[in-house]
C-alpha cells in the first residue's frame, strides 16, 4: 500500500507541475500595482522555480512527517483545509451510498425474480433513463421541484447557520440539507447495481444448484432467500468498497449545484488555481480510499464466503 | 431465459459462428431488432449530415438570432451562438459516437494485448503485469484525465480520445487475463505448445478467438459509458476543444437554469438522443451477451 | 452630478451609434435599436427600518468562499465582501476613490505632499472593546512589508514608503518612514510625491492584540495566515460582529452596539454562498435579500415583482491585445519587435474597426456590456474622455485601411496576404470560462474574416485562466492576438498595465510619448486634477491612435435587491452607501 501511494505521489506531482502557470500567477493577476520583482521573490520563497524533483523531495520529506504543505490559495496548511471539508464529503458519500443500496437492491431483486413482468419493465426503463440522464440536469430539476416549487427542503449548504451545534435540531437540520443532494446522486447511481443484480439473479436461476433445490421441492421463496440471494449478493458486497471510492470525485456535480463544500469541488478549484499541494493531497486521498475500499471488499467477501479469495 | 435455451439448441444443432448467433438473438428479440435499425439509421444520418448541413454553415455564429425557439427555418431552434440546434445535434452525434467507438476500440486493444500476455504466459509475467495493474487501478482516473486535458499542448479530438482510452483499459485487462489463465490450461493450447507453434500464433489464432465473445460483450456495454463520460467532462469544462460540437456541449449548456426551464430545445433533444443511443446499445448488448452465454454452454 | 451628466452623454452617443448600426444592417438586427438599460443606484423603499431586522446576502458563486478574513492576506473576492460587514479602513474614500476625512480617522497631507499624518477619532473600538490604536495600523504595514509576507498587497504605494526597502529585505527591524507619536496618531512618509498616494493609501489596521504579534516572534507569518483568529473569530471595528462561520458556506453577524458611526440598523446579517444557477429562485422566494445578478439571468430577475435591480458601471473592461514585442528579463522592461506580425499600426486600427462589439454586448450580454472607447473606464468620471469615440464598428473603414497598408488578397481565397504576398495568418488566444466565451471568440474571428483577415485560435481551443496567462506572459510565438479583461483598481494611473517597466503590459508596447505621459500623470504636478485630466486625455488619444490593444467592452454590475431593503445605495456619493445604514422594513 505504501509503495503504491509513493508511486502515485511521484506521478501526480510530476503531472501537476506540467500544468502551465502556477498559483502565484493566479494570485497576482490583475494586480498591476505589484512589481515583477515581488512576484519573483514569492516564487523563490515557495521554491516554485526549483525543478519538480527537488520540490517533490521537499514535499515528500514533509509529508512523511504529516505536513502536506501549505495551500497557496487558502493560505493555510493542507491538512487543516482538508479536515474542514472531509467531514462534509463523508456525510454526503455515506448517505448516498446507503440510499443507493437500499433502493437498488430491492429493485434489482424484484426485477430479477419476476423477469418480464410489468414491474420488471418499469424498473428496467427507470434504469436506462437514470443511466442516460446527466446528473447535473437531474439535480437542477430536483432542486426546482423540491427546493423551490414545493419548498420541502433547503436549497443549498450543509447546515443552517443559526443552528446551535451539538443540539438535536442541528443534526436534524444537517439531515434535511442532505436529502436533496443525496437523492439527486443516488437515484442515478442505482444503475449498475440494479443491472448487475438483475442479471446475476437471472443467471443464478439457471444454475444447477438452484435447479437441484427446486427439484427437491424447496419452496420458491426459500430458494430465493437461501440460494439465489446469497449467491447473487456476493459480488455486490465486493463492489461496495469500489463504490465508496468513486464517490469522492464523483460528487463534484452535486457539490456544485447544492453549494455543498466538499472535496470534489475543492479538487476542480485547486486544479484551476494551480494549487499544487492541495491537488496532490487530494489525489493521494483518493488513491488511499481506493486501496482501503479494495481491502474492505476483500474483507466483506471473506466474511460472507470464507472460500473466496480475491486477487 | 427461454430464448437462450432455444439458441443453445439451435446453435448446437447448426454449430453456427458467433456472429450469426448474435444476429439470430437480435432477430428473436423485438427490442434489440428495433434498436439495431434505429441505431444504424441514427449513425448513417449523423455521418451523412455534412452533405445537407455544411460544417461551416452549422458552426457559423449569428448573434442576432441566438436562442430562437424551434420554427420552420430552424427545426430545433438555435443555440447560444445562433447556430441551428438540429445541425449541431447531427454533428454532435457524429462526434460523440466517433469518440465513444474509438475510445472503446482503443481501450479494448490495450486491454487485450496486456491481458493476453499475462494470461498466456502466466507466472512471473503475470505477476509483474498484475502488480502494475494493481497500481493503475488505484489511479483516480477522472481526476487524472482532467489534469491531462489541462496539460496537453495541442488539444484535438484525437488527443482527447487518446487520453480517455489510456484510462479505460485496466478493468478489461484484468478480465481478459483471468479468462486467459483459464484457457491456458485447456488441452488445445497445451497441444499447440508441444507441437512447437510460436507463442504469438497461439495467442492470436487460438486463444483470442475463444475470448472474442467476452470481448465483444464487454465492448458493447462500455461503449455507452464512454459516451456518457464525455458529457460529464464537458460540463466540468474539460471536454472537447471548442468548435467540435458534441452532445455533451449541448447538454452542458443546461447548467444555466434559464436554459433548463425556458430554452429546452437547446439541451433536451441532445439528452434524449443520448438516451436513445444508450438504450439501443444496451438492448443490442444484451442480445450479444445472450448469444455469448449460449455459446459458452455449448462449450 | 458630474457623473450623471457624463453617463447620460455616453447613453446618447451609444444609442445613436446603435441606431446607425441598425439601419445599415438587415431587419433581423432590429433588436439592436432597443435602448440600453438605465438602472437606479438606490432602493426606492423609503420606509423606516425594522428595529430587529435580519438581512440575508448571497455570495453568488459555485465555489465555497476561502475564509481568509484579514485584509493583508485574503485573495478571494467573497472574502472581501464578507469583510466589508465587520471591518473597514480608517479613512473613507470619495467617488474618485481618494481618501477623505469622513471615516474613523482624519488625515493631513504635508506641504511637500510626501507625508500623511493620520489621526484616529475618539470612540473607535475593536469588537472586543479594545480601542483601535495607531500601532494597529503600523502593524498592517509591518506585515505587508515583512520579508516573509507572500501575499499580493506589497504594492507600489507600500514600496514607496521611506525605509520600506530595507525592512522588506530584512536589513532593518523597523520601517523608518513610519512613526507613531502617540496612540492615535501615525505619520507615513513616502519617497516620491504622487497622486497615487491619495488613492492607494493603506489605512486598514490589524488588531495586533487579537491576532498576535509576528514582529515580536509570538508567532510566525505562516501561523498567522492559518490562524483561527482570522478564520474563525476575526474581529474588526465595523458595524457588525461575526458570531459564527460555517466554513466555505455561510457567516452570521450581529449588530455592533458600539459602532463609531452610530447604531447599525440590522439586528443580524447572514451571508451565504448561493450557486449562480439558483439565484433567480432564491431571490423570488425571499431566501436572499441582496445578490449580484449574473448577466445571463438579468432578464429573469427583472421579471420578479419583489425585486429591484440596481446597477452601476463596473471597474473593469475587456480587451483584445496585439503582441508587439517581448519582455526583456535582464533589463526588466518591455521591448518592441519591429518585425512583429502586427507591427503595422494601420492593420491594428483596421482590426479594431472590424469588431462588432455592439452586437456582442447587446445579444450575448443582454445590453449589460457595451462597446468600450478608451483605456480609462468611465467609472473614473474625472479622467475618462467622453469625447473620444475610439473606433466603432466600421468594416468599410477596416477594409480601406488594410488596402492602404498593402494587405491585399492576391491569391483570391478570400483572405488577405501580407505586402510581400506571403500568407498572413494570425493566432488568437482567448480564455475559456462562462457560456459566452466560445461564441465571442468565434464571432470576433468571423468579424476579422469578414474583412479578409485569417485568424485562428491558438492550439485550436480556448485556454483556461492559467494556460492563457502563461502563453501571453511568456510572449509565446503561438500568440499574435489575445483577449482578456482587466480590473482597474482604484487608481486611474495606467502605468501598471501599460508602462515600459510593467510586466502586465502584455502587448509589450512602448513609446517615448507613452513614457512621458504616464510619468506626468503621477508627478507632483498631477495633484492638480485639471492638469492630470489633460494628460490622461492625451494618453487615451495616443492609445486609440497606436492601438497596442483594443478596449472592447465596458460592463455593468447588477444587484438584485428585495423591495423590503431600505437605505441601500451603491452610489459612491450617497450617505446610504455605508453598510451600517442598510436595513429592512418588513
Amino acid at each position: 500500500m505504501i509503495p503504491q501511494l509513493l508511486l502515485l505521489s511521484v506521478l501526480i506531482f510530476f503531472l501537476a507541475k506540467q500544468m502551465p502557470g502556477d498559483a502565484v500567477t493566479g494570485a497576482f493577476m490583475g494586480k498591476p500595482n505589484v512589481s515583477a520583482e515581488q512576484m519573483e521573490k514569492i516564487r523563490l520563497q515557495h521554491g516554485l522555480n526549483d525543478p519538480w524533483i527537488v520540490q517533490y523531495g521537499r514535499w515528500i520529506g514533509d509529508a512523511i512527517r504529516g505536513d502536506f504543505g501549505q495551500s497557496f490559495v487558502h493560505k493555510q496548511p493542507v491538512t487543516q483545509l482538508l479536515a474542514g471539508r472531509i467531514e462534509n464529503t463523508i456525510w454526503l458519500s455515506l448517505a448516498t451510498l446507503i440510499v443507493t443500496y437500499s433502493l437498488a437492491i430491492p429493485l434489482g431483486l424484484l426485477a430479477g425474480r419476476w423477469t418480464g413482468s410489468f414491474a420488471d419493465q418499469v424498473i428496467v426503463t427507470y434504469n436506462y433513463i437514470s443511466f442516460a440522464t446527466p446528473v447535473f440536469v437531474f439535480a437542477l430539476l430536483m432542486l426546482y421541484v423540491f427546493g423551490f416549487v414545493l419548498d420541502w427542503f433547503p436549497s443549498g449548504g450543509s447546515v443552517d447557520i443559526r443552528m446551535e451545534e451539538g443540539t438535536a435540531e442541528y443534526v436534524w437540520d444537517k439531515l434535511k440539507h442532505l436529502v436533496l443532494p443525496v437523492l439527486s446522486g443516488s437515484l442515478l447511481l442505482t444503475y449498475s447495481t440494479v443491472q448487475y443484480l438483475r442479471n446475476e439473479i437471472i443467471e443464478t436461476k439457471m444454475k444447477d444448484f438452484v435447479k437441484t433445490a427446486r427439484a427437491k421441492g424447496v419452496p420458491e421463496n426459500v430458494v430465493y432467500r437461501r440460494h439465489i440471494l446469497r449467491h447473487s449478493m456476493l459480488p455486490i458486497a465486493a463492489f461496495l468498497g469500489y463504490e465508496l471510492t468513486g464517490l469522492i470525485a464523483g460528487s463534484v456535480f452535486i457539490e456544485t449545484i447544492f453549494s455543498y463544500p466538499g472535496l470534489g469541488r475543492l479538487f476542480i478549484d485547486s486544479i484551476m488555481a494551480r494549487d499544487f499541494t492541495v491537488v496532490t493531497a487530494l489525489v493521494l486521498i483518493s488513491g488511499a480510499a481506493v486501496i482501503v475500499g479494495t481491502l474492505l471488499s476483500d474483507i466483506i467477501l471473506r466474511i460472507v464466503d470464507p472460500r473466496i479469495r480475491l486477487g | 431465459m427461454t430464448l437462450s435455451k432455444d439458441a443453445v439448441q439451435i446453435a448446437k444443432a447448426e454449430n453456427r459462428s458467433f456472429l450469426s448467433m448474435v444476429w439470430y438473438e437480435i432477430r428473436q428479440d423485438r427490442l434489440a431488432y428495433l434498436s439495431i435499425i434505429l441505431l444504424t439509421s441514427i449513425v448513417v444520418i449523423a455521418y451523412c449530415s455534412p452533405l445537407f448541413f455544411p460544417v461551416d454553415r452549422v458552426t457559423r455564429i449569428e448573434l442576432s438570432r441566438i436562442y430562437q425557439p424551434p420554427s420552420a427555418s430552424y427545426l430545433l431552434g438555435t443555440d447560444d451562438g445562433g447556430r441551428d440546434v438540429f445541425g449541431q445535434l447531427l454533428l454532435g452525434a457524429r462526434n460523440s459516437f466517433t469518440i465513444g467507438v474509438c475510445v472503446t476500440l482503443l481501450a479494448s486493444l490495450y486491454g487485450l494485448a496486456i491481458g493476453l500476455l499475462a494470461g498466456y504466459y502466466g507466472g512471473i509475467v503475470d505477476q509483474i503485469i498484475c502488480r502494475i495493474l494493481d497500481f493503475l487501478m488505484i489511479l483516480p482516473s477522472l481526476m487524472i484525465i482532467i489534469v491531462f486535458v489541462v496539460i496537453v499542448p495541442n488539444y484535438s479530438v484525437l488527443n482527447f480520445i487518446l487520453i480517455m482510452s489510456v484510462f479505460a483499459w485496466f478493468g478489461k485487462a484484468r478480465l481478459i487475463r483471468s479468462r486467459g489463465l483459464a484457457e491456458r490450461e485447456q488441452e488445445y493450447i497445451q497441444a499447440s505448445k508441444t507441437l512447437g507453434t510460436p507463442d504469438w500464433k497461439i495467442m492470436l489464432f487460438e486463444m483470442l478467438p475463444n475470448l472474442s465473445s467476452l470481448i465483444i460483450v464487454n465492448m458493447t456495454l462500455t461503449l455507452a459509458g464512454n459516451i456518457g463520460l464525455e458529457t460529464g467532462l464537458t460540463f466540468l469544462g474539460f471536454g472537447l476543444p471548442s468548435g467540435t460540437p458534441s452532445l455533451g456541449t449541448l447538454i452542458a449548456l443546461a447548467k444555466n437554469p434559464d436554459i433548463v426551464q425556458n430554452k429546452w430545445w437547446v439541451w433536451l433533444p441532445a439528452a434524449l438522443l443520448i438516451l436513445v443511443i444508450m438504450l439501443c446499445i444496451n438492448y443490442i448488448g444484451q442480445a450479444v451477451k445472450r448469444a455469448a452465454d449460449a455459446r459458452q454452454r455449448i462449450g | 452630478m458630474k457623473e450623471e451628466n457624463g453617463l447620460r452623454k455616453q447613453w446618447i452617443i451609444l444609442v445613436v451609434g446603435l441606431l446607425l448600426a441598425g439601419c445599415s444592417e438587415s431587419h433581423s438586427q432590429a433588436r439592436v435599436e432597443m435602448e440600453l438599460p438605465i438602472f437606479p443606484v438606490e432602493v426606492s423603499n423609503t420606509s423606516l427600518p425594522l428595529e430587529d431586522g435580519e438581512m440575508t446576502v448571497a455570495l453568488v458563486s459555485s465555489d465555497p468562499f476561502e475564509g481568509t478574513l484579514s485584509r493583508p492576506f485574503y485573495s478571494g473576492s467573497f472574502d472581501a465582501e464578507i469583510m466589508t460587514w465587520f471591518d473597514e479602513s480608517l479613512l473613507s474614500i470619495n467617488s474618485d476613490f481618494e481618501i477623505t476625512n469622513e471615516g474613523a480617522a482624519t488625515y493631513e497631507l504635508s506641504e511637500d505632499k510626501r507625508t500623511i499624518t493620520l489621526r484616529i477619532k475618539e470612540g473607535v473600538y475593536w469588537h472586543d472593546g479594545e480601542p483601535v490604536k495607531a500601532s494597529d495600523l503600523l502593524y498592517a504595514y509591518e506585515l505587508l512589508g515583512h520579508p516573509e509576507y507572500a501575499g499580493e498587497r506589497y504594492t507600489f504605494t507600500i514600496e514607496n514608503i521611506v525605509g520600506m526597502d530595507a525592512y522588506h529585505a530584512g536589513r532593518a527591524k523597523e520601517i523608518s518612514g513610519i512613526s507613531v507619536p502617540d496612540e492615535r496618531t501615525i505619520r507615513v512618509t513616502f519617497k516620491e510625491a504622487t497622486p497615487s498616494i491619495l488613492t492607494g493609501f493603506w489605512s486598514v489596521p490589524v488588531p495586533r492584540h487579537h491576532v498576535g504579534d509576528v514582529t515580536k516572534g509570538e508567532l510566525t507569518m505562516r501561523d498567522l495566515e492559518a490562524s483561527d483568529k482570522i478564520r474563525v473569530t476575526p474581529i474588526g471595528f465595523g458595524p457588525y460582529i461575526i458570531v459564527k462561520i460555517v466554513p466555505g458556506e455561510s457567516v452570521l453577524l450581529e449588530r455592533n452596539e458600539n459602532y463609531w458611526r452610530g447604531r447599525p440598523q440590522l439586528q443580524s446579517v447572514v451571508l451565504k454562498t448561493v450557486n449562480e444557477s439558483i439565484i433567480v429562485e432564491s431571490l423570488k422566494k425571499g431566501d436572499v435579500d441582496l445578490a449580484r445578478v449574473p448577466v445571463d439571468q438579468y432578464e429573469s430577475v427583472g421579471r420578479l415583482s419583489n425585486i429591484e435591480l440596481l446597477g452601476d458601471l463596473d471597474m473593469a473592461y475587456s480587451y483584445i491585445g496585439f503582441k508587439l514585442g517581448t519582455w526583456d528579463d535582464k533589463k526588466k522592461e518591455n521591448r518592441m519587435n519591429p518585425n512583429a506580425k502586427l507591427a503595422t499600426k494601420l492593420v491594428r486600427q483596421a482590426m479594431w474597426y472590424a469588431l462588432d462589439n455592439e452586437s456582442v454586448g447587446m445579444y450575448l450580454y443582454h445590453g449589460l456590456r457595451f462597446p468600450a472607447t478608451t483605456l480609462i473606464v468611465p467609472v473614473f468620471d474625472s479622467y475618462h474622455d467622453v469625447g473620444n469615440q475610439g473606433r466603432p464598428y466600421d468594416p468599410i473603414k477596416a477594409n480601406a485601411l488594410l488596402d492602404e497598408a498593402g494587405y491585399i488578397d492576391v491569391t483570391g481565397d478570400g483572405y488577405r496576404e501580407d505586402p510581400n504576398g506571403k500568407p498572413f495568418i494570425l493566432r488568437f488566444a482567448s480564455m475559456a470560462g462562462g457560456d459566452v466565451a466560445e461564441p465571442i471568440a468565434k464571432y470576433y474571428i468571423q468579424n476579422w474574416a469578414d474583412v479578409g483577415l485569417q485568424v485562428e485560435l491558438t492550439d485550436g481551443r480556448l485556454h483556461d485562466f492559467h494556460s492563457f496567462y502563461e502563453l501571453v506572459k511568456s510572449d509565446d510565438p503561438k500568440v499574435d492576438i489575445f483577449q482578456g479583461a482587466w480590473g482597474t483598481g482604484s487608481d486611474p494611473d495606467p502605468s501598471g498595465l501599460y508602462g515600459r517597466q510593467a510586466l502586465f503590459n502584455y502587448s509589450r508596447y512602448t513609446s517615448k510619448l507613452n513614457d512621458q505621459l504616464l510619468k506626468a500623470g503621477t508627478s507632483e504636478k498631477a495633484f492638480d486634477a485639471e492638469y492630470r485630466r489633460a494628460i490622461y486625455k492625451d494618453w487615451q488619444a495616443l492609445m486609440v491612435e497606436d492601438v497596442p490593444l483594443v478596449p472592447t467592452l465596458y460592463r455593468y454590475e447588477l444587484l438584485g435587491v428585495n423591495k423590503r431593503v431600505v437605505n441601500y445605495s451603491i452610489d459612491s456619493k450617497s450617505e446610504n452607501r455605508h453598510v451600517w445604514r442598510w436595513g429592512v422594513s418588513e
